[in-house]
């Protein structure tokens, strides 16, 4: 996630009708992926070896820390046992929301502007405040 | 041919001597002008109060000074993290940028605060006025207080600042809070023992930032900028500054309690002897002049000095005594800070208030009196007139008085203390109630009585001593009468005189013929009868002499 892989998802948002057509199948796909199965959510899959995930899990509140905890380990059992979870405990679509991604994308952002300014060339035009 | 390169090079330089000629006729020009320098200039712009002074000067000095001292924090430590949370992260932009922007710009970016003041403040280049009056602005209506700065960057600088306390910081925070309990007796920075964390978070100071940065609740201190530059500038960027906040900052009336504390801590020593002090622009002009003649900091190099801690100091190797005098907008403090070694600090706290009960008995020669007078206008005018060092006093008058001190009538005020009111002041000062707060090795460090210093003022005085006997007498409850040494008898006869006087003529009359006593006495000495006396007029004479014996009849 860090580094994204090449994705034409801000292009097919940006045309509804293709969004609409495209839905069904995003759906399956994520279905198929077999995490919901598991009780977790899309976010719980982001790498973790990587300094900026890392601080940005260090920015998450108590209450998501836990519950990230508890859904890796519950996973990590059923993924021993060879088992999925019971059907009304898999992830419903509506609590599959992104809890990492807006604070990585803050850190992200953040080391880019760092980045920005610590290569920066000034111009100072004359008599300009 | 002549090379392009050398010419331009020639008109170069012939423009920048022309320049330098300039410049150097400039500065003759002001010098023989001799202007003093202009002070502090309080007006209103969009409804935000701005004081401003302009030296013409390259350098300005901007400060946003808020109403959110550590008197105001409605919690513990608030103040300081409000203060860390300064220049950090906005809707705007970020606080790296914040930070490099100004740095590209050369201008340094500070917050402090005071016990009664929160100072944000930037100095930078006279040209750069529009950008930081927008930055400060932003700071004050825009931070975003965000949960990682504080548990990233907030928390970690409190808890260094905290690390660098010293027994002379403790020591002062604790005879505040012995002398004024809350409001300016809350500490100036909470110590590491102090449980804030259960206080201090991001929602708390965002909180906080809401009630104290308001429109009627801060004041912009322009040190170096024109009045129409500020004018143009600070009303758009201001304006998004709320007028009024549904919790205002607020803090009781400063009542002076006194009393002791003693606190153990290894690493540094100190004592602190409080009495009250005058309140900013209050007209007591003698506190400032009795911290003057205490002084203790030496102006000359190598030499003790001439004040009287400074004297008291000298015979003793190992400990430094100051006396300074603490105004705040409505108390004062005169504090005499003594930190060192224990042992030392023990002995010249000793001689400290010795010092001061010489003070008290009459001892300040007429050249020690004029000297501290001087002293006193020096530290009054020079605090003023040193570029940016008054920016938190100036604001902090304009948001509590809503007008700033008067220097000169303070000078004139100085100027007339006399010998004899100093005594009285000293004598005030050593009867009261002292604030005492003793921080290191408690085995060595003095108490207050071993001091000499009163724990207790008499409850028979009068209410000349301030503030604290009449509500110690208030506390105690004690009759009138009483406290003004008179017996009930006598207090009787005082009450019915001014009701019988009261009466109208006929009524009167009446009253003063029911009164008159025919009962004489005579004293019977060796079997002799004396003078026979009438009883009413030897009772008066009797109450006169007592009045003038000080009333212990």
């Amino acid at each position: 996630m860090p580094v994204p892989a090449p994705s034409l998802i801000d292009a097919v948002v940006a045309r509804p009708w293709l969004a609409r057509l495209l839905k069904p199948v995003a759906n399956w796909y994520v279905n198929a992926a077999g995490y919901r199965q598991m009780g977790l959510r899309a976010d719980d899959l982001i790498c973790e070896e990587d300094e900026r995930v890392l601080k940005a899990l260090k920015r998450l509140s108590p209450k998501e820390n836990y519950d990230r905890v508890y859904r890796l380990r519950r996973a990590t059992q059923l993924s021993l046992q060879h088992k999925l979870l019971p059907k009304n405990e898999w992830t419903k679509p509506e609590e599959d929301v992104p809890y990492l991604t807006p604070v990585l994308k803050q850190v992200v952002a953040e080391e880019k502007e760092r980045h920005a300014l610590d290569t920066l060339e000034v111009v100072r035009r004359k008599g300009q405040h | 041919m002549l090379c392009r390169s050398a010419l331009t090079r020639g008109s170069q330089l012939a423009a920048r001597q022309a320049g330098v000629q300039k410049l150097a006729q400039r500065g003759f020009a002001a010098a023989a002008a001799a202007a003093p320098k202009s002070s502090y200039e309080p007006t209103t712009i969009a409804g935000v109060k701005v004081a401003a002074r302009d030296d013409n000067g390259p350098t300005t000095r901007l400060a946003v000074v808020a109403k959110a001292g550590t008197r105001y924090e409605p919690l513990p430590g608030l103040t300081v993290g409000l203060e860390e949370y300064a220049f950090k992260n906005t809707n705007k932009r970020s606080a790296l940028r914040i930070v490099r922007e100004s740095e590209l710009l050369g201008g340094q970016l500070t917050s402090y605060h005071t016990r009664e003041a929160l100072v944000l403040q930037a100095s930078f280049l006279r040209e750069d006025l529009p950008y930081f009056a927008e930055l400060l602005a932003e700071v004050v209506s825009q931070t975003r207080y965000t949960s990682h700065e504080f548990h990233e960057e907030v928390e970690n600088v409190i808890h260094q600042k905290q690390a660098k306390l010293d027994a002379a910081a403790i020591a002062l925070d604790a005879a505040h809070a012995v002398a004024f309990h809350t409001g300016l007796g809350a500490p100036l920075y909470p110590t590491p023992s102090t449980p804030v964390s259960s206080y201090l978070n991001e929602h708390s100071v965002a909180a906080f930032a809401e009630a104290a940065y308001t429109k009627p609740n801060i004041a912009i201190v322009a040190d170096g900028a024109s009045s129409a530059g500020l004018s143009k500038w600070i009303e758009p960027f201001f304006k998004d500054v709320p007028a009024a906040s549904d919790a205002a900052v607020k803090s009781a009336p400063s009542k002076y309690f006194g009393g002791e504390q003693r606190i153990a801590l290894t690493g540094g020593n100190s004592l602190v002897i409080a009495f009250p002090g005058a309140a900013q622009g209050a007209k007591q002009p003698e506190t400032a002049v009795l911290a003057a003649l205490l002084g203790g900091q030496s102006s000359i190099k190598w030499s003790p000095g001439f004040s009287l801690l400074a004297k008291a100091a000298a015979s003793t190797f190992g400990a430094t005594a100051k006396a300074s005098h603490l105004a705040y907008s409505d108390a004062g403090l005169l504090a005499i800070q003594i930190t060192g070694q224990a042992a030392a600090v023990r002995k010249v706290a000793e001689e400290s208030v010795k010092a001061l009960k010489s003070v008290a008995e009459g001892g300040v020669t007429q050249e020690d009196l004029v000297k501290a007078i001087a002293k006193a206008k020096f530290n009054l005018l020079s605090a003023g007139e040193v570029a940016g060092s008054a920016l938190a006093q100036t604001g902090s008058q304009l948001i509590h008085a809503g007008e700033l001190v008067k220097v000169a009538e303070a000078v004139s005020a100085l100027e007339g203390v006399t010998a004899e009111k100093l005594q009285a002041a000293a004598k005030t000062l050593l009867e009261g109630k002292a604030s005492v707060a003793a921080v290191g090795d408690l085995h060595v460090l003095p108490f207050a009585e071993d001091l000499g210093l009163r724990r207790n003022p008499p409850s028979t005085q009068p209410s000349q001593t301030g503030t604290a006997v009449p509500a110690l007498t208030a506390a105690k409850m004690t009759f009138a009468w009483k406290a003004a040494g008179l017996t009930y008898n006598r207090y009787l006869a005082v009450a019915s005189r001014a009701v019988r006087n009261a009466l109208k003529e006929d009524k009167r009359l009446a009253a003063e013929r029911r009164n008159r006593q025919e009962l004489r006495f005579a004293k019977w000495t060796n079997g002799k009868q004396g003078e026979i006396q009438n009883l009413a007029d030897a009772n008066v004479a009797a109450a006169v002499e007592s009045a003038a014996a000080g009333g212990t009849a």
